[in-house]
């Protein structure tokens, strides 16, 4: 009963310290709040940074753009948010406010399919064939309201909405649905395919009719710790963070 | 006069309830009433709504129609291996639902192992379709109706199935007449159960069958598809899941639940 007691209390004692904002001067605890796109990249970014910065320790939360901004809203437990939609960011921007917003990267759409390619997709026309079944992220998803766009650039979106069998809640999960071989086809973002590797196939969407999203990154409005805030921000945009960035499939800032 | 209570578990319980309660009671606080019908339109709730009473229902009649023999297989079968198979069949009680969904997924999905076979004989695929939501709430929802079961069955008195059978009663006339009768009020608190899961369900579901509104978006997959457009949409159709399911709970359950 007494060893119960102990445990929970242990429970309850880490629980707090994981989300206090109180870091102490000698060590501060960063919580950088990110698109899930950039997991891959960001998790690099971070070790770099956190052996270049032993007292600093940098903790990521990966989601959905619009839901880390509500989040950071409704929780405030954020220093860095990095946003990939600049919609996601104008929210935070003005409630509760940012400081130092900058573009860092850019990330393009691609179609990607299973290896095998089962339902023949060679360009985005293909998307509309009869037949296809095509995963896309929900409407309100970033990615998903910029595949919507390109298709509608395409002259393509009522076509191939009616081959849309599944609305995802985020890029991975549109990926997940192909690397398991049960969809045809799916739009995400050019980084989804350097994570997933040989996983899955890709194809190009033309320039012409492609989105660009652009990536913000910024401190966070009543973040106890900008200088450390700061400095993550700076290793994103410096020449490691860019180089990093350009191996997991990103384009520079625009 | 009835005894009073100890104050310290008046407390402790008062604390319970009030842990489950304040959610419930913050979505009625922040709903957005002044705008109700707009946000009820706007979210497609009767389509969501609609489909998740059908798919609650029909893995609610499979689970019966298969749980309720397995109940009775775990409860007076005797075989080597029995309590693995009580084990394997509690599993998705305990394991995160998005892994049933996985593991529906490797095995039924298009190119999984019995999947794989469905879609290249029969031209059957599951995935993306209401028959996926249905086979992936029924993965989660059906081994409450077999617990139920067969806890009901262990406490029966064999002696009026053994009468029975000594009058003559073959085994399947015995345990349609004798056992399922003298079963049925674990077997349909189970069932409630059952239902009341399967209405809640949503991680094996979007794993496994997709979110597509009129298909496969149930009440709770709509939810979490509103929360990324309209907020305020996302309570209202988390109020109505509440209501629905408070007013059929409260409706069946003291009757059924064997706690009247």
């Amino acid at each position: 009963m007494r060893k119960t007691v102990a445990i929970a209390t242990l429970l309850v004692a880490a629980g707090c310290s994981g989300t206090s904002r109180s870091g102490s001067a000698a060590s501060s605890a960063l919580t950088v709040f990110a698109a899930s796109s950039l997991t891959a990249a960001f998790e690099r970014i971070g070790s770099d940074f956190a052996a270049a910065n032993p007292g600093i320790t940098v903790t990521f939360n990966f989601g959905s753009s619009t839901d880390l901004a509500s989040q950071i809203q409704s929780e405030g437990t954020a220093d860095v948010f990095a946003s990939a939609s600049g919609t996601a960011m104008d929210a935070v921007a003005s409630d509760p406010g940012v400081a130092d917003r900058t573009d860092f990267a850019t990330n393009r759409l691609v179609i990607v399919t299973p290896p095998d390619d089962p339902a023949g997709i060679s360009s985005i026309a293909d998307l509309a064939k009869p037949g296809v079944q095509l995963v896309l992220a929900a409407k309100g998803v970033p990615v998903g309201d910029y595949a919507r766009q390109a298709l509608t650039s395409a002259g393509l979106l009522s076509a191939a909405m009616q081959n849309v069998v599944s609305n995802e809640d985020d890029d991975a999960s549109v990926v997940a649905k192909i690397t398991s071989g049960e969809a045809d086809a799916g739009i995400v973002y050019a980084s989804d395919v350097a994570t997933a590797g040989n996983t899955v196939r890709s194809v190009t969407i033309p320039t012409a009719v492609n989105v660009v999203a652009s990536y913000p990154i910024a401190v966070v409005a009543g973040s106890p710790q900008t200088e450390a805030a700061m400095s993550f921000l700076n290793e994103v945009i410096g020449v490691t963070g860019q180089a990093t960035l350009k191996d997991s499939g990103f384009g520079p800032a625009a | 006069m009835r005894a009073r209570l100890p104050l310290v578990i008046v407390t402790l319980a008062s604390l319970g309830a009030a842990f489950v309660l304040l959610p419930v009671v913050a979505l009625f606080v922040r709903a957005p009433w002044s705008r109700l019908a707009g946000a009820l339109s706007g979210v497609g709730a009767s389509t969501a709504l609609r489909l998740s009473i059908e798919v609650s229902l029909a893995a609610t009649a499979i689970s019966v129609a298969v749980g309720v023999p397995l109940a009775w297989v775990l409860a007076r079968g005797e075989f080597p291996g029995r309590s693995l198979l009580r084990a394997a069949v509690v599993l998705p009680i305990v394991l995160p639902p998005v892994v049933g969904g996985v593991g529906l997924l490797v095995a039924l999905g298009r190119s999984g192992v019995v999947g794989r076979w469905l879609h290249d004989a029969l031209g059957i695929q599951l995935t993306f379709t209401t028959a996926g939501a249905v086979v992936a709430t029924t993965f989660v929802s059906m081994p409450l109706v077999v617990l139920a079961t067969e806890a009901g069955l262990r406490g029966l008195d064999l002696r009026y199935e053994r009468a029975a059978a000594a009058m003559g009663g073959s085994p399947w006339y015995v345990f349609r007449r004798v056992t399922l009768p003298m079963v049925a009020p674990q077997l349909a608190a189970g069932a409630v159960l059952t239902w009341a899961r399967a209405l809640g369900e949503f991680g094996a579901t979007i794993t496994f069958a997709g979110n597509l509104a009129g298909r496969t978006q149930t009440m709770p997959l709509a939810v979490f598809e509103a929360r990324q457009i309209d907020p305020g949409g996302a309570i209202v159709l988390s109020l109505i899941l509440v209501v629905v399911s408070v007013s059929v709970l409260v409706a069946l359950g003291g009757r059924l639940t064997g706690l009247r």
